[in-house]
């Protein structure tokens, strides 16, 4: 039985505001039934000692609990003069008039609700509701920071601010993936993923607090060591001239990755993600981009052959050194354009969010390599036989790519050229559902979170794969085409959580491997299905 | 005359609050884009899947090409039946389109009087004997003004019970959104009685409007228009001291934000804003941010973090 919570109730110091029963979740189908009376596992005390949890199931961030009752009150003003600074130019001039109209414009209509995943999935548990962290910050805001706050706080909505509030509106913030779903259907505008990215940045730019696998092992790892993997530039050359043998003898020709080619037209930048967990992804393009006659590089430099910015997620600082890094690469390897590659939020961080940050000749132009590679498709430049892709096939739209940037029918077309049993999810295209892992949730696996995640945020995803299969057998092998990292990363999971390629026959994989795997004059198939050949599936 | 003062001093108000909260917006920094498609001034072709210039190759050496009459095929069902609510959230319209349509026809009746009163001041025929543009503007009022009060007094009633009723509502509403329902809520039933009980062709309207235009003094003749006129005036200041100033604020979230899709091109008007946005001293304290209030947007930037975590 779910226990009815209000805004005013994350003040009110408990065990835990918010607790998962088995069942409360939305029912899987056949033959996942199994995970319906699947749960949260228990944090395990002694890896939670110390540190704040009482907010619900999982754990995020792993705030240090407050040693002393000063220690609190420090906190909490410093919460204070942060959320003061959001609302000031010199401070926020990035978010502020954004931020300012969602904050008092919500007629509380409910009507985000509905369009939230990780709501609706989590058996519609009151303190993921998109307002609810809105309305909490809302309140605080007119009490703590408005002139006159205190006296009308009671007439416009009360709520107490300590350590409690404080604390649980910082791991709050991490239970919404920012897919912007809710904005999307908002009769107003009204924009609740903003306010959550808000609220984090309040924590991380005056606070210093932020999940470890954003900032410390994220963005200062990325600026320091030149990716957020940890890999440096000679661990990525390193890398990419294995990735190159591989591709070799898949395509049965030599293939060349130039490195850091002064003039190209072309400045490619991976999620360095793909180099270690999908190294094809990156052979992929090199053997498209090298069959289409493209003149192109990668780069060695730090942070350069690292597309992601996580700070679009959490804090405009490292958002903006990382977005000045990668145009200034690219100014200096004077090419013509920079590719994204398949990476939906660097393709928001550099071509959009950082569009109104580069200046000068530092505003080098960016597209997506969707675009690029539709082009080539649709060029004739390649030797296509779709009947090489004989697996079913349906695509994810990634949130970033599609919903923020508008970038919808290059992937379909490419799909329509080189998979002819490519089906839709539903719904799709902007109206599209998040994978779960939206917002660095799917690099974010500390205590239980990747428990949370595949259970409540990926839910809704696993259950669009299984109703664009539904007509197919089990055992035949399906794929699902995601062309980012991230939401690759949270499908691997989740169907490796939910046994989806046993039980369904699920894969996943990139856009531009279809591409790859359809063309006439490879020797062997990119894409293997359980070792298997692909192209007799 | 201290009907008309009251009147006088509210809409007064009502445009002094409203050109500050448009002031506001005006004078704000640019932000960096935000946008969410479909953004409805994109071309037909992509208007129809939330589609972008950003789809086409090399897409910064092309014209961008936007649509007025697109905008405008989203923006005037959206304001006038609010599309968006009928498709996201099917219950809620058949309370807030009422509620809403019958504000805007208040607006329309008050504008059909507005004119009445103009045209009767500068000796036009409708006031005199006849005519057809009398016939004409008498009939708006009358129909504009019955269907905006029965309209207006329904939805308010089934919105109100729905905040009182509805467990998701009631828990998100403060004592100044019952307020605030309440208040416009009593306007269209105080309004809805006059017109029953004493004032059903709109005569008592037109003299109080002529007097407005006149500066003449035409008080009340009864206690529910003088209860109308009172709670009228009250509302128009009160609106835009609330959120439901989005009746005119939704402009600025959906054009400056949600459909704001404008690239930015050297040496235009959008990289001035943001050299000017750079220029700016932020004073956030954490460690990783190195910002003391004297180092710009920047020179951050373009520096390293301060700390390893």
């Amino acid at each position: 039985m779910k226990a009815a919570r209000r805004p005013s109730d994350l003040a009110a110091r408990s065990e835990r505001l918010c607790h998962i029963e088995p069942g409360d979740m939305v029912p899987l189908p056949p033959p996942y039934e199994d995970f319906n009376r699947v749960t949260l596992p228990l944090l395990k005390p002694e890896r939670v000692k110390g540190i704040e949890t009482s907010l619900d199931d999982t754990v995020a961030i792993g705030i240090p609990r407050p040693a002393s009752r000063e220690e609190e009150d420090l906190l909490v003003r410093k919460f204070l003069s942060g959320l003061k600074k959001l609302f000031e130019k010199k401070n926020n001039w990035t978010f502020l008039q954004p931020l300012l109209l969602s904050m008092e414009h919500c007629a509380r209509c409910q009507t985000c609700a509905d369009a939230c995943p990780v709501y609706e999935m989590s058996g519609r548990q009151e303190i993921y509701r998109p307002i609810f962290r809105s309305e909490v910050l809302r309140r605080i805001y007119r009490k703590y920071v408005k002139p006159g706050g205190r006296i009308a706080a009671k007439w416009n909505g009360d709520i107490d601010l300590n350590w409690t509030t404080v604390a649980r509106l910082a791991e709050l913030s991490y239970r919404c993936t920012l897919c912007r779903r809710c904005a999307s259907v908002c009769p107003i505008g009204v924009d609740n993923g903003l306010i959550t990215h808000e609220i984090r940045k309040l924590f991380s730019q005056e606070m210093g607090i932020a999940p470890k696998e954003l900032h410390e092992k994220g963005t200062v790892q990325h600026l320091r060591v030149g990716s957020s993997t940890g890999m440096n530039p000679l661990a990525a050359k390193d890398n990419v001239e294995f990735i190159q043998e591989e591709m070799e003898e898949i395509a049965g020709f030599k293939v060349e990755i130039p490195w850091d080619r002064e003039g190209a037209d072309i400045l490619l930048i991976h999620n360095a993600g793909e180099m270690l967990a999908w190294p094809e992804n990156v052979g992929a393009f090199a053997i498209l981009f090298q069959a289409a006659g493209l003149s192109w590089t990668l780069s060695s430099e730090a942070v350069g052959y690292d597309a992601v910015n996580y700070g679009l997620w959490y804090d405009d600082v490292q958002f903006s050194r990382v977005a000045v890094k990668h145009a200034d690469i690219a100014r200096r390897l004077n090419v013509r354009k920079i590719v994204m590659g398949e990476c939906g939020h660097a393709h928001k961080a550099l071509t959009v969010t950082a569009d109104r940050l580069l200046t000068g000749d530092l505003n080098v132009p960016r597209e997506s390599a969707m675009v690029t590679l539709a082009d080539i498709v649709s060029s004739g430049r390649l030797s296509l036989n779709p009947r090489r892709n004989p697996f079913p096939v349906t695509l994810h739209d990634p949130c970033n790519m599609v919903r923020s940037m508008g970038i919808v029918e290059p992937q379909r077309r490419i799909l329509r050229a080189v998979a002819p049993r490519f089906r839709e999810m539903t719904p799709h295209g902007v109206d599209n559902y998040c994978c779960g892992g939206g917002s660095g949730f799917a690099i974010m696996s500390g205590y239980n979170f990747a428990d949370w995640r595949n259970l409540v945020s990926s839910r809704r995803k696993f259950l669009q794969i299984l109703d664009a299969f539904a007509d197919e057998p089990p055992e035949a092998p399906k794929y699902v085409c995601a062309p980012c990292s991230n939401c690759k990363g949270a499908i691997r999971d989740m169907i490796g959580y939910y046994h989806g390629e046993e039980r369904s026959g699920l894969y996943y994989g990139g856009l531009v491997e279809l591409i790859v795997n359809a063309m006439s004059d490879m020797k062997k198939p990119i894409i293997q299905f359980d070792g298997k050949s692909s192209w007799e599936s | 005359m201290g009907y008309y003062v009251l009147s006088y001093v509210c809409m007064a108000m009502f445009v002094l609050a409203s050109v500050r909260l448009v002031y506001r917006q005006w004078t704000l920094p640019l932000h960096v884009r935000w946008e969410i498609y479909p953004v409805r001034h994109e071309t037909t072709a992509r208007v129809a899947y939330g589609g972008s210039y950003m789809e086409e190759i090399n897409w910064w050496s092309r014209k961008r090409e936007s649509s007025l009459v697109n905008e405008l095929k989203y923006m005037v069902p959206e304001i006038l039946f609010l599309r968006g609510l009928w498709k996201a959230n099917r219950g809620l319209w058949l309370a807030s389109f009422p509620f809403h349509f019958g504000l805007y026809l208040m607006i329309a009746t008050f504008g059909g009087l507005t004119l009445h009163a103009a045209l009767s001041l500068w000796g036009a025929p409708v006031s005199a004997g006849g005519g057809l543009l009398r016939s004409l503007l008498d009939g708006f009022v009358v129909a504009a003004g019955w269907l905006g009060l029965v309209l207006g007094s329904l939805g308010g009633l089934a919105l109100m019970t729905k905040r009182l009723l509805d467990r998701e509502w009631r828990d998100y509403s403060s004592p100044a959104d019952f307020f605030n329902l309440g208040f416009v809520l009593a306007f269209f039933l105080s309004a809805l009685a006059a017109a029953l009980v004493v004032d059903p062709w709109f005569t008592g309207a037109k003299g109080f409007v002529c007097g407005l235009l006149a500066g003449g003094d035409a008080p009340p003749r009864t206690a529910l228009g003088a209860l109308t006129i009172v709670l009228g005036s009250l509302l128009v200041a009160w609106i835009p001291l609330t959120h439901m100033s989005h009746m005119f604020m939704k402009y600025f979230l959906y054009h400056q934000v949600k459909w704001d899709e404008a690239p930015n091109r050297r040496g235009g008007r959008i990289e001035a804003a943001v050299r000017k946005n750079l220029d700016l001293k932020p004073t956030w304290q954490a460690a990783h941010v190195r910002a003391d209030g004297c180092t710009s947007w920047k020179d951050i930037a373009s520096s390293t973090p301060g700390e390893t975590k």
